[in-house]
Formats: C-alpha cells, structure tokens, sequence
C-alpha cells in the first residue's frame, strides 16, 4: 500500500517536473453542436487589420503574418481544401496571435521561491495562436482551435518561431477534418 | 560562525557585481528578415511619412530630441552598411520607419535560490515591476510598401527618459546593435 503511494507520487512528481521544465504547448479546438463543416469546400483569408499582439514585435509585423498563413495553407491543402479569394471562399479564416507575461506561480508562492524551481524562468512568455473558421454571410464560428504555451525566447529567433509556428499551426489543424472529396474535383481555380 | 561571515560578504560581492553587470549589460537585439527578398537590389532609402511616425510613448512623442537622435542614428548605421540617402524629390528603394513602446514588465529575481546561498523558508523572491522599452525599426520596400526587415533592442528604461545625455547614449547603442543584423551592401 505505502509502496504503491510512493509510486503513484514519483509518477506525479516526474509529470510535473516536465511540465515545469517544457512546458508543453496545449492545443485545443471547439466546434458549435450545430456546425457541419462537410458542407464547405473552399476557404479563405479574412482581412488582417492592425491587430494588438501584446508584443510590439509582433504587432503588424507582415514577416511573422505571412509565416503563419502559409504555415495554415500547407497544411490544408494537405487536407484536401482549396483556397479561394475571400469574397468566394466558403469559409474564412480570422487568426489571433497573442503574447503575455506570465508568472510560474508554482515557483514563487508568497513571496517564497520553493527549493525545487529548478532555474527555470519564473517570468517567462506565453503565447496564444488561434484560428477560427467563419462562415461569412452568416458570420457564425464554424470551427475554432488554438495552442497555448511558453514562447520564451522564441520571437528574437526567427528559426525557432518559424518552428513554433509550424509545429502550433499543424497540432491545431490536425483534429480539423480532412476534405473527402478530392479537392481537384471542388477547386475552380482560374 | 566563521563561514556565515564568509557566507555574507561572497553574499554581498555576489550582490556588487550583480549590480555592476545590469549597470552596463548590452541591450537584448535581435531582427526577423523576409527570406525571400533580394536585399542586393535596394541601394537608397528614406524615411517613411512623417505622420506615419508615432514614437507610441506620451513622454517620447512629444520629444524632438528623440526623433532626431534616432534618425540620425539610424542613417549613420546605414551609410555604414553602404545604402544611400534618396535624393530630393527620388523615389528611395526602401522606407523606413521606427517606433519605440514602452510597457511594464515583470522581474523575480530568485538569484539567492540559484546560487544555493538560501534554502526553504529564507529564501525570499522579489517581484518587482520595472519598464521595459522597445525600439523597433522597420525597413519596407517602398514599391510594394512590404516589410521587408524588423530589427529590434529591448532593454529596462528606468531613468534613460529623464536624462537627455542617457537617452542618446541608449538610442546610439541600440540602433548600432538591431542594425547589425540587417542585409548590407558591403
């Protein structure tokens, strides 16, 4: 019984050390009971005004923009999806890129560092991309997903973004269904 | 008791040299670049609209000390790098425009932890607000008015916008540092 307790506590303590340590990116999606995405074909990019990152290295910054849209386009044609100009497109795509401070509160507890913060950064970056799927002359949410986690570091280092991008980008699409149709037979594309 | 003396006075150097390093610790720089233009094609610039360039800072939109020490830091580092002015009335090849921001963030400082000179209960971590400022510069082909390069320094303000002397110091370090890492002619 004791040994098993021990056990059990080893395994939550290792979790949670890597979870401190990587801080995995979580990534999640929400669908409307009623949305029926199997009625679409095409889809499309709504316009990106100026829009508030949080981060002034990111706020209207076309170079991280155009990362992400080609990063979203990859993956669905992949999928099977055909792009079209947003005026025609069945659906569009609103994006929202997001940066906060946050504070590891699991290391600083009352204005106490516990022993086992373990040098990682007790103030670090979080970053939040998401993606939603609007259907546009109903305006409704079709689908919606997005990746949250630590983008320490990330912006000053173009490669690493463009990493973190991909990878957020394909992680969150990879639950957004695939076109059964091939998309040759659907796409008019002049 | 001997080594607790010891203790406080590695303690306290630790502290000194600390402070001595923020004193003069160099700006955080970095850029993003688009791969996929041709730099080698660019060979005059300009700056962009004179409305299109709000400092984003109250204390620093008002101040034509910074605009001026800036662009003048900036065309510095250009020529350096072997770009030319556009002549009067020429269309430039890039435009460029800069912005500072300037925003609270927050800092722990959870030194005495890693260093090992306190454990549990005496380890106290200060959380502290501070100023962090940004400077970014933009360089945008003027035909397509694309972004082309994003250089940045981010560095604590503290008292830099009190004190005039400070301030060009920190704009000529800087902006020597973000332009660093954009595509020259030479």
């Amino acid at each position: 019984m004791r040994r098993r307790t021990a056990i059990v506590g080893a395994v939550a303590l290792v979790s949670l050390i890597g979870i401190v340590a990587c801080a995995p990116m979580q990534v999640r999606t929400y669908v409307p009971r009623d949305s029926d995405i199997r009625k679409y074909h095409t889809y499309g990019w709504a316009p990106t005004g100026a829009f508030d990152t949080g981060d002034p290295r990111l706020d209207n910054n076309t170079i991280f923009i155009e990362r992400l849209q080609s990063a979203v386009e990859r993956q669905m044609a992949r999928k099977g999806w055909a792009s079209a100009p947003a005026n025609q497109a069945d659906l569009v795509i609103h994006f929202h890129a997001r940066i906060d401070q946050r504070l590891d509160l699991k290391s600083v507890r009352s204005g106490q560092v516990s022993e086992d913060a373990d040098g990682g950064p007790l103030v670090y970056d979080a970053g939040t991309l998401l993606l939603d799927f609007i259907e546009p002359r109903s305006k409704t949410l079709v689908w919606r997903g997005w990746a949250e986690g630590s983008v320490d570091g990330v912006i000053d280092n173009q490669a690493w973004m463009n990493e973190k991008v991909d990878t957020a980008v394909e992680r969150i699409l990879a639950a957004f269904p695939a076109m059964a149709v091939p998309s040759a037979a659907v796409a008019s594309k002049p | 008791m001997r080594s607790q003396w010891a203790d406080r006075w590695v303690r306290a150097g630790l502290v000194v040299s600390v402070l001595g390093l923020n004193a003069c610790a160099p700006v955080r720089v970095s850029s993003h670049v688009d791969t996929r233009t041709d730099f080698s094609r660019f060979k005059t610039f300009d700056w962009g609209p004179a409305d299109a360039l709000p400092a984003g800072d109250p204390r620093l939109d008002a101040n034509g000390f910074f605009k001026d020490h800036m662009q003048g830091a900036v065309e510095r580092q250009m020529v350096l790098k072997g770009y030319e002015h556009a002549g009067e009335g020429d269309t430039p090849d890039v435009r460029i425009h800069f912005h500072a921001v300037i925003r609270e963030r927050l800092n722990v400082s959870a030194l005495d932890v890693r260093q090992g000179f306190c454990s549990g209960a005496d380890c106290s971590a200060g959380v502290s607000e501070f100023e962090e400022g940004t400077l970014i510069v933009d360089v945008m082909d003027a035909r397509t008015n694309q972004l082309v390069w994003r250089g940045w320094a981010q560095d604590s303000v503290g008292d830099t916008l009190k004190n005039q002397d400070k301030l060009a110091n920190r704009i000529d370090q800087s902006v020597k540092g973000l332009m660093g890492t954009l595509p020259g002619r030479r």
